[in-house]
């Protein structure tokens, strides 16, 4: 045997068992990290809301909890408001009269990039056990009118979170569900069954299902936008609309035009120069759901 | 964080790789003795990282992903990182002399330097698309190249001053580094960048 | 040299991080607490070890031309079993060492190791030494993890220990990158001063 040739086989031998090793310890590893990772968001849930089970609106954004006798006790959402040193993330817990039932701030090990030792103090019971049973105008500084007390020398964080807090509050109480009208996604339809609560419905004309209406999301440029969408039996799009979006006006909230909402609906999608981000996750979100809904057509 | 220019600002001062990641460090300690090791040096990785950042993010997004093998991700970096640095030597050698003889010392040295290898894993795991993958490389080699040379200026300054001989050599030059890097710490919170 | 100087010197007189000079990123990066410094050695232990007696096994089969791509694939091998497993059942500690588990790969110990001891030497000794110098290593990490968690934090494993006044205003510039950088310079200080009193 030649030493090229030699050198040839050991590097194809080595480099096949590597990569089969890693094969095998892949697939043995990836779900339970899969399972791991619904546990850790499970607990984060559990930390502010009292409940049984939690019901996904909006991925990993909105939330209904679910109490005994499937109830809904309110509404866990998160946000992401812009403190000192990056973004916070903040898991709020709502009951049904719109008092905070808790808060629960990342710490450091999770993306947290306050100053340490400073607006990281955020994160301990001290700080957060104020917003409990709080409602959202009461949810500001003490020099700002409100009942929060800031911690010494992080003004900034203590502001962002309360600020984070009483923003999710105004924007996700109404939640029953988003509140829209699904004749104007689907206009052909009279009625409605909802199938995956407050994500998924059949749209019925006369008892005879002409196609289904769902909620799409996508991350845009400044938070996650959420789209309704209906789709005929032949997986057409007959209607498209914006339910919530909270980009830059003027730019990225141009994905609420009539001619950007029109071209979806047609099949032909653009972007809209300028608002690249934004217009390209509400294509992609709408793309995404439709082929994953898509089976419920049949 | 998506806007490119904040990704620049992000990954060359107020992250940056080697006094506030703590990557490179090596190569830092290593070869900042003189400016002009250093200056050599960092243009070496400020060339590498971005070829590598192009490279890397083709085999993932083009090989790995689609055919689901993302666990060979480690291996196949690092023998592309290998094998780059082999080619861009034997390039330069061969077509740009001048250039080879400024960087030509320099590029073996690159292949264990965990700051080419971190950037290429940074710009998957921040989900970076081709633009943002090369404004990231680009910063963060710059980053690399302005603390190397500053570096080094001081290091050169530091063997003239009468030091305690324990604190001779690397010591110092660790005090040196952390003096340096509580001046970056002073880039936090900049434009709301972490 | 016997098996015991082969197991113990990398623990103090060939310690890789104080001595050889050597790993210094996840040495400094990852040692802001004794937990995250002590997770991050056995990590590199585990690479070390298992990487050391699979080349020592294969050393007298590999063509020497190719034997550093080779030892490339063995380690990235055992640094992503290490990164699955530690996002399996650590995921707490893998998202403060994030990108430094993959790095594994390059800390210059393993390769070091492997091309200067496990290529020339049998399976036990490469085993011994790859154990030594990860517990060296580990230890060193939670040295300097020690002495930052207690003065940036007032705590030692997440327990108070240095009352509740010193807790709320510590000397926060320890757990930053410079206090990293000062505690290591001071241990090399007295490492050259007490142990390596030649130079």
């Amino acid at each position: 045997m030649t030493s090229t040739k030699k050198m040839i086989i050991t590097l194809v031998v080595v480099a096949v068992v590597c990569a089969t090793v890693l094969a095998l310890f892949y697939s043995f590893t990836v779900p339970l990290i899969a399972k791991t990772r619904v546990d850790l968001a499970l607990a984060g849930l559990k930390e502010v809301a009292e409940a049984d089970s939690f019901l996904e609106i909006i991925s990993d954004t909105l939330w209904n909890a679910i109490g005994p006798d499937e109830n809904v006790v309110g509404i866990v959402f998160r946000v992401w408001p812009q403190g000192y040193g990056g973004l916070i993330p903040i898991t709020v817990g709502l009951d049904n009269d719109r008092k905070i039932t808790g808060i629960r701030i990342a710490g450091a090990s999770e993306g947290l990039k306050e100053t340490p030792g400073l607006g990281v103090k955020i994160t301990e019971a001290d700080f957060r056990g104020q917003f409990i049973g709080k409602s959202a105008d009461e949810v500001r500084l003490k020099k700002d009118g409100g009942l929060i007390d800031a911690i010494t020398a992080a003004t900034i964080s203590s502001k962002a979170v309360c600020d984070g807090v009483r923003n999710g509050i105004e924007k996700y109480a109404q939640y029953g569900g988003p509140e829209f009208d699904k004749r104007n996604i689907f206009p052909d339809a009279d009625d409605f069954i909802a199938i995956i609560k407050d994500s998924l419905w059949y749209a019925l004309k006369a008892g005879d299902t002409l196609g289904i209406v769902f909620l799409a999301s996508g991350e845009g440029y400044l938070d996650r936008i959420v789209v309704a969408v209906g789709l005929d039996r032949n997986k057409k799009i007959v209607g498209v609309d914006i339910l919530m979006s909270q980009e830059t006006a003027g730019i990225g909230e141009l994905i609420r035009e009539k001619d950007f909402l029109a071209k979806i609906r047609d099949g032909k999608p653009e972007t809209i120069s300028g608002a690249t981000v934004s217009s390209e996750a509400v294509i992609t979100a709408v793309k995404e759901a439709a082929k994953s809904y898509g089976e419920y057509l049949k | 964080m998506k806007n490119p220019g904040l990704i620049f600002l992000g990954a060359f001062l107020v992250n940056n790789i080697i006094l506030m990641r703590f990557i490179g460090l090596c190569p830092f300690f290593g070869v900042s003795t003189t400016v002009e090791t250093a200056t050599g040096m960092g243009l070496a990785v400020i060339f590498v990282m971005t070829l590598a950042a192009w490279i890397t993010f083709g085999i993932y997004h083009a090989v790995l992903l689609p055919l689901g093998l993302v666990f060979l991700r480690t291996a196949a970096f690092i023998l592309t990182i290998a094998s780059l640095v082999q080619f861009v030597e034997m390039f330069l050698k061969k077509s740009y002399r001048g250039l080879y003889n400024a960087l030509g010392i320099y590029l073996p040295l690159i292949t264990t330097n965990c700051a080419i290898l971190a950037v290429t894993f940074l710009n998957i795991d921040n989900r970076y698309n081709f633009v943002n993958s090369t404004v990231f490389a680009l910063g963060t080699g710059l980053g690399f190249t302005l603390v190397i040379i500053t570096f080094a200026a001081l290091r050169e300054r530091l063997d003239q001053a009468p030091i305690n001989p324990s604190l001779k050599g690397y010591p110092i030059a660790f005090v040196a580094a952390s003096l340096v890097s509580l001046a970056f710490l002073g880039f936090s919170g900049l434009f709301g960048l972490s | 040299m016997n098996r015991w100087q082969i197991f113990t010197r990398g623990i103090i007189s060939e310690n890789p991080v104080l001595v050889i000079m050597i790993g210094l990123c996840p040495a400094l990066a990852t040692s802001g607490t004794v937990r995250d410094g002590f997770g991050m050695g056995l990590a590199a232990t585990f690479v070390l070890f298992f990487s050391n007696v699979i080349i020592s096994m294969i050393r007298k089969l590999v063509p020497a031309e190719i034997r550093i791509p080779v030892y490339i694939l063995i380690i990235s091998t055992f640094v992503t079993i290490v990164d699955y497993a530690m996002q399996a059942f650590q995921p707490d500690l893998y998202r403060v060492l994030g990108v430094f588990v993959p790095l594994i790969v390059v800390n210059c110990i393993i390769l070091g190791r492997a091309e200067a001891f496990a290529s020339k030497n049998s399976v036990l000794n490469a085993a011994l030494d790859g154990l030594g110098m990860g517990i060296g290593f580990t230890l060193t990490l939670v040295v300097i993890g020690t002495i930052r968690e207690i003065l940036g934090n007032g705590t030692f494993l997440g327990y108070s220990v240095l009352g509740s006044s010193f807790k709320q205003y510590p000397v926060t510039f320890m757990i930053l990158p410079p206090g990293a950088f000062l505690v290591i310079a001071v241990l090399k200080a007295m490492i050259n001063k007490y142990v390596r009193k030649e130079i």
